[in-house]
């Protein structure tokens, strides 16, 4: 069901009346690649883009926050907790990074409530965009259901119609909440939808459907059994020979979400603060306890631990997929290691 | 990194601990102290055995450190810290009246109404004795609600022994079964010598229904698990404690996770039933 349609320039037109109290982020293309950026007015963003190099969470879970300060006295010292509340209109999320969003809202949200992450998420005003096709070849969204998403936004945008160069021009919007839905009335954009518009959508869905192959012998559903009978196996021995264990995968992912916490101290040693910084369980030192012992020294424990924790564990957890199959990983991995391949090679080992 | 674009509010971080102050340092052997903690206005930390709490040095880090008194002495706390890396070495430096951070207590303990009623047996070695500890006082302060109750302990030398006046009075009681030993003893030691599973000897039978804590080094836990299992407890009924690197302490930043299970979480305390679904766990 479509709330609104929109021309190009009234979607551009709507972000930048919403970012006269917000900043906007969203895809920038630099050459070939594109990249979630702060810009200062929505036509430097492209959203016609194939997917972002990094995925969002970024901008809900920044690589490197400060939670805390501390101030010290001559034995005693007092802690200040740090906010992050800038209204942020975040455009251009894909169906599998809305699915990321929500498992991280889950994660930070659910038990034991991270204000820190919460802020960030109350002040984001986030706008999907619907993919039309994959955005490149190698991903396996369609295998874990996250290459459609029907919540997880404000405003959702299916690209109706592209001109001869194949930008969008005409948009089908769907509100997913209140906020939403006052975006769309006091930005006075668009018309309402037409029938046709509607029966364009439903075109446009059942040509999708057709667009993204099934890239796995299982789907999200059914790779906890296959990762349950392949906890053994020599694979990830096997593939780990080539990893790096550099983390890469990690970075990349829009459902890692580990981090460390330490201690940075100011000159003078008064004053500091507690930094949260991004960490992966593929890093050597990840599991590391003083004195020193590695609870997973191994790459192939650590190959293990992270796929579990992709394919069965989080799902299990949380009831909600801890992977989207953008296939960030496959791509970023510097050894060519490759979820897709690995799941192949489980599913042929059963 | 303090830009204008983060700004200071009064609301609570999951992050943030409470400033404790330490009243009392003793030192136990030559890596371990035993810190005596108040959270302000005598406030009670409100813990249950066997659950552990992040102690923070400001400017050095945070490190997950057992409980080792019980709530039922609630003015204070105790926390037995061995000197193993940055943020242990750094405690060790502080006294009676400095301060540190507290976040806690944190993950799951002894789930009490399991013990309450029953025979009790406490199997700990090393470092083991503080996490233990915490249930040990609470049994002997609720003694009337447990049913016998054996401690057996094992230090590889009487250097490492921890809680010494605690071991003196322990052996004086007439309501507990308490047995130590040392895996190497000197010329001074006139107790029993050998690994504790030696000191089973000791017990009277058990009880089907004894609830039974091993708390100790790896290799110790599997050598006790055959003895208790020999005697036929049942594994539901067999406890332990695990050690990993928990950094957040609330079940996300991953660090202490041991296959799909937060040990900050869902731990320390495990029984062996469900260790046994935990791979890892014995990797």
């Amino acid at each position: 069901m479509l709330d609104r349609v929109v021309h190009r320039t009234d979607l551009s037109a709507l972000i930048d009346e919403l970012a006269r109290t917000r900043r906007i982020v969203g895809p920038v293309k630099h050459e070939d690649r594109f990249f979630y950026e702060a810009v200062d007015r929505a036509g430097r963003l492209d959203l016609d883009f194939t997917y972002c190099v990094y995925s969002p969470k970024a901008q809900l879970l920044p690589p490197k926050e400060t939670l805390l300060t501390f101030d010290r006295t001559t034995g005693n010292f007092t802690c200040h907790p740090l906010y992050d509340e800038r209204p942020t209109v975040l455009a251009g999320v894909h169906p599998c990074d809305l699915h990321a969003i929500k498992l991280l809202d889950h994660v930070f949200g659910a038990e034991h409530a991270d204000e820190q992450y919460l802020s960030r998420r109350r002040h984001m005003f986030l706008i999907g965009i619907d993919c039309p096709h994959p955005c490149t070849a190698g991903v396996f969204c369609r295998d874990m259901h996250a290459h459609v998403a029907d919540s997880g936004f404000d405003l959702m945008c299916y690209p109706l119609e592209r001109d001869q160069a194949g930008r969008t021009v005409r948009y089908g919007v769907q509100v997913g909440t209140t906020a939403g839905q006052e975006a769309i009335l006091y930005g006075r954009v668009g018309t309402p939808p037409t029938p046709e518009a509607e029966q364009h959508l439903a075109r446009y869905q059942a040509e999708k459907d057709r667009a993204f192959p099934k890239a796995i012998p299982v789907d999200s559903a059914g790779l906890p059994g296959l990762l349950a009978k392949s906890y053994d196996s020599l694979l990830w021995e096997a593939t780990a020979r080539r990893c790096y264990s550099c983390g890469s995968c990690n970075l990349v992912c829009p459902t890692c979400y580990c981090f460390d916490i330490h201690d940075d101290g100011a000159l003078g040693g008064n004053g500091g603060e507690r930094v949260r910084e991004w960490d992966g369980c593929q890093l050597r030192g990840f599991a590391e306890v003083a004195g020193p012992h590695n609870f997973r020294p191994k790459p192939g424990s650590r190959l293990r631990h992270r796929v579990f924790r992709k394919g069965k564990w989080i799902l299990e957890r949380t009831g909600l997929p801890g992977c989207v199959g953008c296939a960030r990983c496959d791509r970023a991995c510097t050894a060519r290691i490759s979820l897709v391949d690995m799941y192949k090679q489980l599913a042929e080992e059963v | 990194m303090i830009a204008e674009r983060t700004k200071r509010a009064a609301r609570p971080s999951l992050y943030e601990p409470v400033v404790a102050r330490i009243r009392s340092v003793t030192k136990q052997t030559d890596s371990e102290m035993l810190f005596d903690i108040a959270l302000p206005e005598g406030r009670p930390l409100g813990h249950q055995p066997g659950q552990f709490v992040q102690v923070l040095v400001p400017g050095v880090g945070e490190c997950p450190i057992s409980i080792c008194t019980s709530p039922t002495r609630a003015d204070s706390f105790g926390l037995c810290v061995r000197r193993v890396g940055d943020v242990t070495a750094h405690l060790h430096g502080l006294g009676a009246g400095d301060t540190v951070g507290i976040r806690g207590p944190l993950g799951r303990g002894f789930n009490l109404a399991e013990f309450i009623g029953r025979d009790v047996l406490i199997v700990a070695g090393g470092l083991g004795l503080a996490p233990v500890r915490s249930l040990i006082q609470y049994i002997l302060d609720e003694r009337a609600n447990f049913g016998r109750f054996s401690l057996l302990y094992g230090a590889r030398n009487p250097s490492e022994l921890l809680f010494r006046a605690d071991l003196v009075r322990w052996r004086e009681r007439k309501d507990m079964n308490f047995h130590v030993t040392v895996d190497k003893p000197d010329d001074d030691w006139r107790g029993h010598s050998g690994v504790v599973t030696t000191l089973f000897r000791e017990l009277p039978a058990l009880d089907p229904s004894t609830r039974v804590v091993v708390v100790g080094p790896p290799v110790m836990f599997k050598f006790v698990v055959l003895e208790v299992l020999a005697r036929r407890i049942p594994q539901k009924q067999l406890y332990c404690s695990l050690e990993r690197r928990m950094k957040c302490g609330v079940g996300k930043c991953g660090h202490c996770q041991v296959n799909h299970v937060y040990v900050c979480m869902e731990g320390p305390v495990f029984t062996y039933g469900e260790l046994k679904a935990i791979r890892e766990a014995f990797e």
